[in-house]
């Protein structure tokens, strides 16, 4: 009888707890941000959160991560249902979907001109003529990190990579204990520099896919050559193989980008950063895909509370918040003042990161870009797994995109 | 004769216990595996080494996830969540297992296969209208919302099994207790009751790991950080390509313990034998 | 008997767990029923409507690759194996635990419950990187204790497709074993002294004894672990990362999900589920009626 009495007080004050206080009403006073940032670029974000609080008391911001799928599946979801975050941040191919789904708010009248001119162009991702997210950096974009405990020079071109790569690959027992170069075999984003060193790219400025192209086909056999020819590189290796190979100092060169860099510090490995090496044959380099992470406005958000997540907007793109950013994590800011700062024109990192980004090719925003990329990963994955030549791979490629982006737009 | 198959049962034993113990290495490793990313002093998800206390072990990720981290209060919230979603389970399952196993009424055998249907669908197909549904109904972002899909969710598996438990209780039992003077209510609830107690406890404990572990359907409805239970404070260490390993290696292990606890202090119960007892009077 | 009294008892036995089942998953149910039939997907994503059976046809028509019958091909694979060793692992483990000269037990129980208490993402992933060619502990132990070639589990697709089945196996076994556990204490110890002064053997007490009595507790939870094994998208997408490689080690769920939510396909992604719906019920009620037919044998 007396288990039961205080089973049942337990029941009464858990159900208790549960109904006070936990319901909330829309708030007008509080500007909640979906984000996908990595931990040290979150840490950063809730200080500046914090001082756009103290200077505007009685509002509150929150900022809530969400891997970068679920965030968009998740903003997706609530969007459509009327709800959803007031500001949600990412890379700047998710406009593509969500002005699609016309979930997300043009942001030019909010803006005057003038303020806008003081961004570098590729921060402000436009999309059928309208202004759809503003970032606040720019980049995610690959390079060739490597440990400056084992080389000191980077590579400049495929040959010297090669030369470098057989160099610094070392076997013992006919096992190989160090590689010369690793990456994620996984993901086509990884592929496209070395689609773009030899002439490719992966759909024209209207979204047609033009992945049979003889570009594929050679960054393919050059990747092959690279395992099976000269054997710089691993048989096997996912994102967190490479990043635990890299880690380890089991291999000299990684190609990863922006976002590794700070991990690899932390690690202990004495990194350098150089912009990946130019194609020889092609005269062309290596250009890595470069895209704006930035913030964007949900479309539920109510009018007469659009003023104020402008100004926090504002607050946030503040180029000495950018700087400060810069200077914590490497990563480029996007306003003019920043960019040009004494801090930015003369850091190693930086000055190498800057070079690749002028090097590299923005990110198409449209939405047929997802469709790309699941139609790129099985071919190239059966490329490194050696079930598909390069040649059938470009082809496949390419009839699994145009049939992707069939379905896509149905 | 006596010698021999006495030999045979100490050869039989000394078989058992090498293939318990193989099997809990089994099912143990991985998890050593994760204990060992959580020591690790750098991120690293990966090591070519096969020693479980790793090099410079530390317990610095533990540290953080209780200083840095607001990591009591997603613990806190997970333990009222699945404190509930447990109770409700239990009560529930109890009752209408009771009601599949003893009597005959219209729709009985629609509802028992109505129950299994509800697993049949892919659960990630209904987030969206649930999501619809609840902000109809104005419960994103209480726990009330979250509550109700879990309990749904453990029902169908918990309502069979204390079905399947009364099944194997005779129903002698409660006309017994129905001469004696007792009600309907009363025979279940003081005669039957006690007795499925090992199928009571696999209810709560499969009530619990249901609500405990949960992930998706929290991060949809669950959108304000002061809410977030166990598994989305977990989650939020993993980030797209620099997942901080370490604590999420630590946060995993702290997830489990409870679980562990709560299956040591319930497995008293699944041994206590009350059904032998009472089917032998 | 007070027979209005009587069908109020059953009924506040039974109305509030249907009505908390009914809230949740009713509506969201019929909700993917209509969207099914519509053209809800990325361009069509507020103003949907509706346009007949085509996603149905899509769905039996549509050369995806792999196509609908291999994947199905591969789901039934995947579930039969699956719960093939939850059910004997589990069962086995139970009988083990079961015996009265074992000492330990709480420990042995709860070692061996661990797999099922650790959430699944979490080992999911560990399990991925136990299968690394380079860095996995599966290839360390292969090599340096067994002396054989390291096998490169992620690359291909049946390996890969294998590693997916041993990290379920290992999730799942401790579950059925509990199920198992439970039904067992509930077997009356004269049975069993009973059969042994007759002389019976090992295998006749199981036989005959055992298994028929653990049976009802069993039936329900090998019918749902069907189910579970079925729809259960975690292991196959967190193991095989999404399919690969090469989106060969898909099973229908994964399927589903990646048509919902990578290309914003919901209403073939509608579809698609109502297809698994059907399979799944038509699998249950043969099942059921068949375990039900043996039961009335008995």
């Amino acid at each position: 009888m007396r288990q039961s009495l205080l089973s049942f007080i337990c029941f009464a004050v858990l159900l208790a707890s549960l109904f006070g206080g936990c319901r909330r009403e829309p708030d007008l006073n509080r500007i909640v941000i979906w984000h996908q940032m990595r931990v040290d670029e979150r840490v950063i974000l809730e200080d500046q959160m914090k001082q756009f609080m103290a200077a505007n008391p009685g509002i509150s911001v929150e900022a809530i991560y969400k891997e970068t799928e679920e965030l968009r599946s998740g903003f997706i979801v609530a969007a459509i249902a009327g709800q959803g975050p007031d500001l949600v941040y990412g890379p700047s191919d998710q406009v593509g979907p969500f002005e699609v789904m016309e979930i997300i708010e043009p942001l030019e009248s909010f803006f005057e001109q003038e303020y806008l001119d003081k961004f570098i162009p590729k921060g402000l991702t436009y999309y059928n003529g309208h202004l759809y997210q503003i970032a606040d950096k720019l980049g995610n974009h690959l390079t060739l990190v490597y440990n400056k405990n084992l080389l000191t020079t980077p590579p400049q071109t495929d040959e010297e990579l090669i030369e470098t790569g057989k160099k610094l690959t070392i076997s013992k027992g006919g096992k190989i204990v160090q590689y010369g170069l690793c990456w994620n075999y996984t993901e086509p984003f990884f592929f496209i520099p070395f689609m773009t060193g030899f002439g490719g790219w992966v759909m024209t400025d209207d979204g047609v896919p033009t992945l049979d192209s003889q570009g594929t086909i050679d960054g393919l056999k050059f990747i092959q050559d690279l395992r099976d020819k000269y054997k710089i590189i691993p048989g096997e290796a996912d994102y967190n193989i490479a990043d635990a190979l890299f880690k380890d100092g089991k291999s000299a060169m990684i190609i990863n980008g922006d976002w590794s860099w700070a991990g690899y510090k932390k690690a202990g490995i004495n990194i350098g950063v150089a912009p990946l090496p130019k194609i020889v044959s092609t005269g062309l380099w290596c250009a890595p895909m470069i895209s704006p992470k930035g913030f964007s406005l949900n479309t539920n958000v109510p009018k007469g509370k659009r003023p104020l997540v402008i100004s926090l907007l504002k607050f946030l793109m503040q180029p000495e918040l950018q700087l400060q950013t810069a200077k914590q994590l490497n990563t480029m800011p996007t306003r003019v003042e920043a960019v040009n700062s004494h801090f930015v024109q003369n850091d190693d990192i930086l000055r190498n990161s800057a070079l690749q980004i002028e090097r590299g090719r923005p990110m198409p925003v449209v939405p047929e870009l997802r469709a790309i990329w699941d139609a790129m990963r099985p071919s190239y994955q059966a490329v490194l797994g050696g079930s598909k030549t390069p040649e059938q791979a470009a082809r496949d490629m390419q009839a699994l995109a145009l049939r992707k982006i069939k379905e896509l737009n149905e | 004769m006596a010698l021999n198959s006495n030999s045979k049962r100490v050869f039989r034993l000394a078989a058992t216990y090498i293939v318990l113990i193989i099997f809990c290495v089994i099912a143990v490793y991985p998890i050593l595996q994760v204990v060992t990313i959580s020591l690790r002093p750098s991120d690293r998800l990966l090591s070519t080494s096969l020693e479980i206390i790793p090099e410079n072990a530390t317990f610095d990720n533990y540290v953080k996830l209780f200083t840095d981290q607001p990591f009591l209060l997603w613990l806190w919230n997970s333990i009222l969540v699945s404190g509930v979603v447990t109770v409700t389970g239990v009560v529930l399952a109890a009752m209408t297992g009771y009601a599949f196993s003893r009597f005959h009424f219209i729709g009985k055998k629609f509802g028992l296969l109505s129950l299994l249907t509800t697993q049949m669908f892919p659960a990630t197909m209904l987030l969206l209208p649930l999501y619809i549904m609840l902000i109809k109904l104005g419960l994103i972002n209480t726990y009330f919302g979250v509550i109700i899909i879990y309990s749904a969710t453990a029902l169908p598996f918990t309502i069979w099994t204390m079905k399947g438990y009364y099944d194997t209780i005779p129903t002698s039992l409660e006309e017994a207790a129905r001469i004696d003077g007792c009600n309907q209510f009363q025979a279940f609830y003081k005669i039957i009751l006690p007795l499925a107690a090992p199928a009571l406890v696999i209810t709560a404990l499969f009530s619990f790991m249901t609500a405990w572990a949960e992930y998706l359907v929290a991060a949809q409805i669950l959108q304000d950080s002061k809410l977030w239970t166990l598994p989305l404070g977990l989650k939020s260490f993993e980030s797209n390509m620099s997942t901080e390993w370490g604590l999420y290696g630590a946060s995993s292990i702290i997830v489990t313990i409870p679980v562990v606890i709560l299956f040591l202090a319930l497995s008293k119960y699944l041994v206590s034998g009350l059904t032998l007892g009472s089917v032998k009077g | 008997m007070n027979r209005l009294q009587h069908k109020f008892f059953i009924a506040f036995l039974v109305v509030p767990s249907f009505l908390i089942l009914f809230a949740v998953v009713f509506y969201p149910f019929v909700y993917n029923v209509v969207i099914s039939f519509s053209n809800m997907n990325l361009r069509h994503i507020k103003d949907w409507s509706i346009i007949g059976p085509q996603q149905y046809i899509k769905v039996f028509t549509e050369p995806t690759q792999p196509n609908f019958y291999v994947v199905f091909l591969k789901t039934i694979i995947w579930t039969v194996v699956n719960l093939t060793f939850h059910v004997v692992i589990g069962v086995f483990l139970a009988l083990l635990l079961n015996q009265r000269e074992v000492k330990g037990k709480p420990l042995f129980r709860t070692l061996l419950i661990l797999p099922w208490a650790i959430p699944q993402y979490i080992v999911a992933l560990t399990w991925r990187g136990m299968f690394n060619y380079e860095y996995g502990s599966i290839n360390l132990i292969i090599t340096k204790y067994l002396n054989l070639p390291a096998v490169e589990w992620l690359k291909s697709p049946t390996e890969a497709f294998i590693a997916c089945i041993l990290t379920n196996v290992w999730l799942g076994f401790p579950f059925m074993m509990v199920i198992a556990l439970g039904a067992l204490q509930s077997i009356p110890h004269e049975l069993y002294e009973a059969a042994d002064i007759d002389g019976a053997s090992w295998w006749h007490k199981l036989k005959n004894i055992t298994l028929p009595l653990i049976r009802p507790v069993m039936i329900p939870a090998i019918t749902l672990g069907t189910v579970w094994t079925f729809n259960n998208l975690n292991i196959v997408w967190l193991v095989s990362n999404a399919g690969e490689p090469s989106d060969q080690t898909h099973i229908l769920v994964s399927f589903v999900y990646k048509a919902a939510f990578n290309l914003y396909r919901y209403g073939y992604a509608a579809a698609l589920s109502m297809v698994i719906f059907v399979i799944l019920l038509g699998f249950s009620l043969v099942f059921m009626k068949k375990t039900k037919a043996t039961e009335a044998a008995y």
